[in-house]
């Protein structure tokens, strides 16, 4: 078959890289070149499952080795193809990316060794997707965890970096420990590792979810689950951070879609992901606007975003439990178009972050300022990158959440049992819509409009064009995506046709549904907003040249008539989001400093707020705390006195007697 | 050819009518007050003369500065071009085209609010960060509104959502969505458009360093804005979709002017809010939408 000739080499190419990264040259044609056969291998994938219609594998290898004592055997469905082509894409673009960010001559220690675990990520992320075995799946996805670890640790000379691939290794290995248990008990019920639609039969696996759920919960980075998340995607090298983001919490959704399609999920698996997605996407905004930190604030929307696509999920889920095929469908199509939308502008974001931390040094907000003079590239589609991820018409971050508008105003106006919470669930979406909205113009504002704030900001300079040339790239998806939504639909129809979860009492897969049928509204919608960038450009061309024409003075900025403005006057990041921080602060909780001016001749006051994480230092550290309190009380049994363990014995053997005696009278 | 013509036709009357409105509105503030006021075409004569004067632009800013009004005046437009305009239909209608509405709407405060913050004025801060804040709470009411229209109608498009009436819930939609025009339009009591203190001032703050023809684009802008509001307001309410030509253009046209009348009234006789109650009044026009919803609701599930 093709694929192999595919899929192979994109692997070659990528193992490759790993023994050639002391030769950057070499390892960036290897790893770009496996990019490209990776992108090919999934494109022809998900067409080939688009073409089938069926749902069924594209590509199946089962070369007869075994590792583990079972067989090895990958296999490529369109669901599978679909994140395929994301991984394929992002990590071609960090790799380019990479090259000119970490350079051996910036960072000769780290920088060969960053390059192969960049490698290893990728590949043990593709290996995720296309294991068909429980066991090797989990060896793929703990072998990603730890290159993920590694990557976050580059620069580990920084107290921050440690704690917080710490703290990551922590909440991964809950993760993983969710899932050993999740496969094991799948195993056990199942009788071997295979995975696959066989498993809908086991109608007893249903709680299993549950393990599931929580497992890929915390990879995905749902709202309670999300403590690891900012600190890890602020703290790692910005190229990381983009695949970390765009992706590695993409294959927690991937997990949630993979196994709510193959095995019976309890009936309220659904109401579940669909409250923890409003939850997460409405909080992870609100977080985002207490932040000061410009990778920070990027890491709590990638929370939002997982929210609207765990909703999308979420409904399509209890539309399958209610036989409601129609409208679930569309919310499938929309959390799937968001997994592609999300990656790419997030990966686009966090490069443009990549580029401004690169050219001054700091990630603080407000610190920069006025850096569209200095980064008009970055500057530019940093700001593209800001208007699709706040839904913005005519981008692409828009098609997919009004995807999942459609089908929750459907599901209100079907009057059935879940029309409430698409209400409910519709209000907070465009909450979350206004939202992000806001913080987005305060990123863009503050970060490079405005007037530099400090040197460092004075100073900047434009990133090379190994930087530029992938924010480029994506910035182009965004735009495609957006203006031709329809080409992409038999993408996502190949990928919604693979996801067909098991419904109660009725063990058929349920049809795809003829009804609503989304492909004419949204080639309408793509018609509409290619005659509004048309006409965008053309308003702009209008108004540029009348504005020349007119002649241009230039003057100061109007401060209320005072007469001598300084830089350091300019609103700051902190008061912009005030409003809206204040009526989270029941969440939020701001930590403030305050040392106000006090008597006839104040010396120097100060006013800080910053919002830490409320979930992990008011839950986790608390309990974590409890848990090493009553670890040292117990370690007092431990006194190292032979007489102590001689009687810790008695007792035991006592205990065991009455046990014994006990279970006899029974 | 004939669509092409219609769509002309309608921009037409969108681009030509929507100054009007402000105008009547300082009439019935000058009346109210006992003044004679500016003329009612004087929107239309600032726009001419701005259009062709020369610009003064800040030395922070960037093109932004100029492109985000273009880009602003287009989304409006468009928004525009969706909305049935009465007895006409729409000339653009498609499945899920009112979340597009909201969301030109959108696009329309981003770049607005961008090309203020490229000044650098800590007086455009406050502006923008009090337009796109209260802009969260419209935002959640206009969705609301929107999910009361597809309980009633069954559809997701502006032009049959449009056409019946708001039902029995019309009188507490009338409310919420007259709140919404006032807070978006930026009249008292939620902003004053009169006001001389930059400290005050939300819409205004925001436009302090545009001049010449970005202003006139702007000016236009919140115009076409009012005119969208007052036209959907309207619609909602009223059935005008199932009355005949005339009548309903008719019907139309005096609820356009009694909404311009009644903003006119309320800026003449109630002070505006202090800034830590307008979320109080705008959560009050929210819950009004979403009452409405419930009573869509009922009405549809018994």
């Amino acid at each position: 078959m093709s694929m192999d000739w595919l899929l192979l080499p994109a692997g070659a190419g990528l193992v490759a890289g790993i023994f050639t990264c002391r030769f950057p040259r070499i390892w960036l044609m290897a790893t770009f070149a496996g990019a490209l056969a990776a992108f090919a291998a999934a494109v022809a994938g998900l067409y080939g499952a688009a073409w089938t219609h069926d749902g069924g594998a594209v590509w199946d290898w089962q070369p007869g080795w075994s590792l583990g004592g079972t067989e090895v055997h990958l296999q490529l469905d369109g669901l599978s193809a679909f994140f395929l082509v994301l991984l394929a894409v992002l990590g071609g673009a960090g790799t380019l990316y990479a090259s000119g960010y970490w350079t051996d001559a910036q960072h000769p220690r780290t920088a060969p060794t960053g390059r192969a675990w960049w490698n290893g990520l990728l590949l043990s992320m593709g290996l995720v997707l296309l294991c068909a075995n429980g066991l090797h799946f989990l060896i793929a996805w703990e072998l990603f965890t730890v290159c993920a670890y590694f990557l976050i640790t580059q620069e580990r000379q920084r107290p921050e970096a440690r704690a917080a691939g710490w703290l990551f290794f922590a909440a991964s290995h809950v993760a993983t420990l969710c899932l050993f248990a999740f496969f094991a008990l799948l195993a056990a019920h199942s009788g071997g590792w295979e995975l696959g639609p066989a498993l809908r039969a086991h109608l007893d696996l249903k709680p299993l979810f549950w393990l599931a759920l929580i497992g890929f919960g915390i990879k995905a980075g749902m709202f309670p689950l999300h403590i690891w998340l900012p600190s890890a995607h602020a703290n790692a090298p910005s190229h990381v951070s983009a695949i970390l983001s765009g992706m590695a919490i993409k294959l927690g959704i991937y997990g949630l879609m993979r196994f709510t399609g193959w095995l019976p999920v309890p009936d309220a698996a659904g109401w579940v992901i669909a409250g923890l997605g409003v939850v997460s996407a409405v909080l992870g905004v609100a977080f985002a606007l207490g932040q000061h930190d410009l990778k920070r604030l990027l890491a709590y929307h990638s929370v939002e975003n997982i929210g609207i696509i765990l909703m999308g999920l979420g409904f399509a889920l209890i539309a399958a439990a209610n036989g409601h095929a129609a409208w679930g469908q569309l919310a499938l199509l929309g959390a799937l178009l968001h997994v592609w939308n999300h990656g790419l502008f997030k990966a686009l974001l966090f490069l443009g972050a990549g580029s401004v931390l690169h050219a001054t040094g700091t990630r603080q907000m407000s610190r920069l300022g006025g850096l569209w003079r200095a980064m008009p590239w970055t500057a530019g589609l940093f700001g593209l990158g800001a208007a699709a991820i706040a839904g913005l018409p005519p981008l692409n971050g828009f098609v997919s959440e009004w995807l999942v508008y459609l089908s929750l105003f459907d599901a209100v106006s079907a009057h059935g049992p879940a029309a409430f919470a698409a209400m409910l669930a519709a209000v907070f979406l465009g909450l979350t819509g206004a939202l992000a909205l806001a913080c987005f113009v305060k990123v863009c504002g503050v970060v490079f409009l405005g007037l530099p704030r400090t040197p460092v900001a004075e100073h900047a300079h434009e990133c090379g064009w190994r930087m530029r040339l992938p924010m480029l790239l994506l910035g182009a998806a965004c735009v495609t995506i957006g203006l031709a939504p329809a080409w992409f639909l038999p993408a996502l129809t190949a990928a919604a046709a693979a996801w067909q979860p098991p419904v109660a009492g009725a063990p058929e897969p349920l049809a795809p549904p003829a009804l609503h049928d989304p492909a004419a509204p949204l080639a309408l919608l793509g018609a509409f907003h290619l005659a509004l960038a048309v006409l965008v450009t053309a308003a702009v061309v209008l108004l540029w040249r009348r504005v020349r024409r007119n002649g241009v003075e230039r003057a100061g900025t109007w401060d209320c008539g005072y007469a001598a403005p300084t830089p350091r006057m300019q609103y700051t990041a902190g008061s912009f989001a005030a409003i809206i921080t204040g009526w989270f602060a029941w969440i939020l909780r701001p930590v403030r400093h305050t040392h106000p001016p006090a008597g006839f001749f104040p010396a120097a006051a100060d006013f800080t707020e910053h919002t830490p994480e409320t979930v992990l230092e008011e839950v986790v550290t608390p309990v974590g705390r409890l848990v090493m309190r009553l670890s040292a009380a117990a370690r007092a049994l431990q006194d190292g006195r032979v007489q102590s363990y001689i009687l810790y014995l008695l007792l035991g053997l006592a205990a065991l007697g009455v046990l014994a005696v006990i279970g006899g009278a029974r | 050819m004939t669509a092409a013509f219609d769509i002309l036709l309608r921009l037409a009357a969108w681009l030509l009518l929507a100054p009007l409105l402000p105008g009547l509105i300082n009439r019935v503030k000058a009346l109210a007050a006992g003044r004679r006021g500016p003329p009612v075409f004087q929107l239309y004569f600032d726009l001419a003369k701005l259009w062709r004067k020369g610009v003064v632009l800040s030395t922070a800013v960037s093109p932004a500065h100029v492109l985000g009004p273009a880009v602003s005046w287009v989304a409006l437009l468009s928004a525009a071009l969706l909305l049935p305009v009465g007895p006409a239909g729409a000339s653009l209608s498609f499945r899920g085209d009112a979340l597009l509405f909201i969301y030109l709407l959108a696009l329309a405060r981003f770049c607005l609010a961008l090309a203020s913050l490229d000044t650098g004025s800590a007086f455009e801060g406050m502006g923008v960060a009090r337009e796109v804040s209260y802009a969260v709470l419209n935002e959640a009411a206009l969705i609301t509104a929107l999910l009361a229209l597809c309980v009633q109608s069954g559809s997701v498009s502006l032009a049959t959502m449009l056409a019946p009436s708001a039902g029995a819930g019309a009188a507490l939609l009338a409310a919420g969505l007259f709140g919404v025009l006032l807070a978006e339009n930026c009249r008292v009591p939620f902003d004053d458009p009169n006001t001389h203190l930059e400290l005050t001032m939300v819409h205004e703050a925001m436009i302090l360093d545009h001049s010449g023809p970005p202003l006139a684009a702007i000016l236009h802008g919140a115009a076409l804005k009012l005119l969208l509001f007052a036209v959907l307001l309207t619609e909602a309410v009223l059935p005008l979709g199932q009355w005949t030509f005339w009548p309903a253009l008719g019907a139309l046209t005096v609820s356009v002017l009694l909404v311009a009348v009644a903003a006119g009234l309320v800026e003449s006789l109630l002070a505006r809010l202090a800034f830590r109650r307008v979320p109080l009044l705008l959560t009050t026009a929210f819950l009004f939408c979403l009452f409405a919803l419930l009573v869509a609701w009922k009405g549809g599930v018994s």
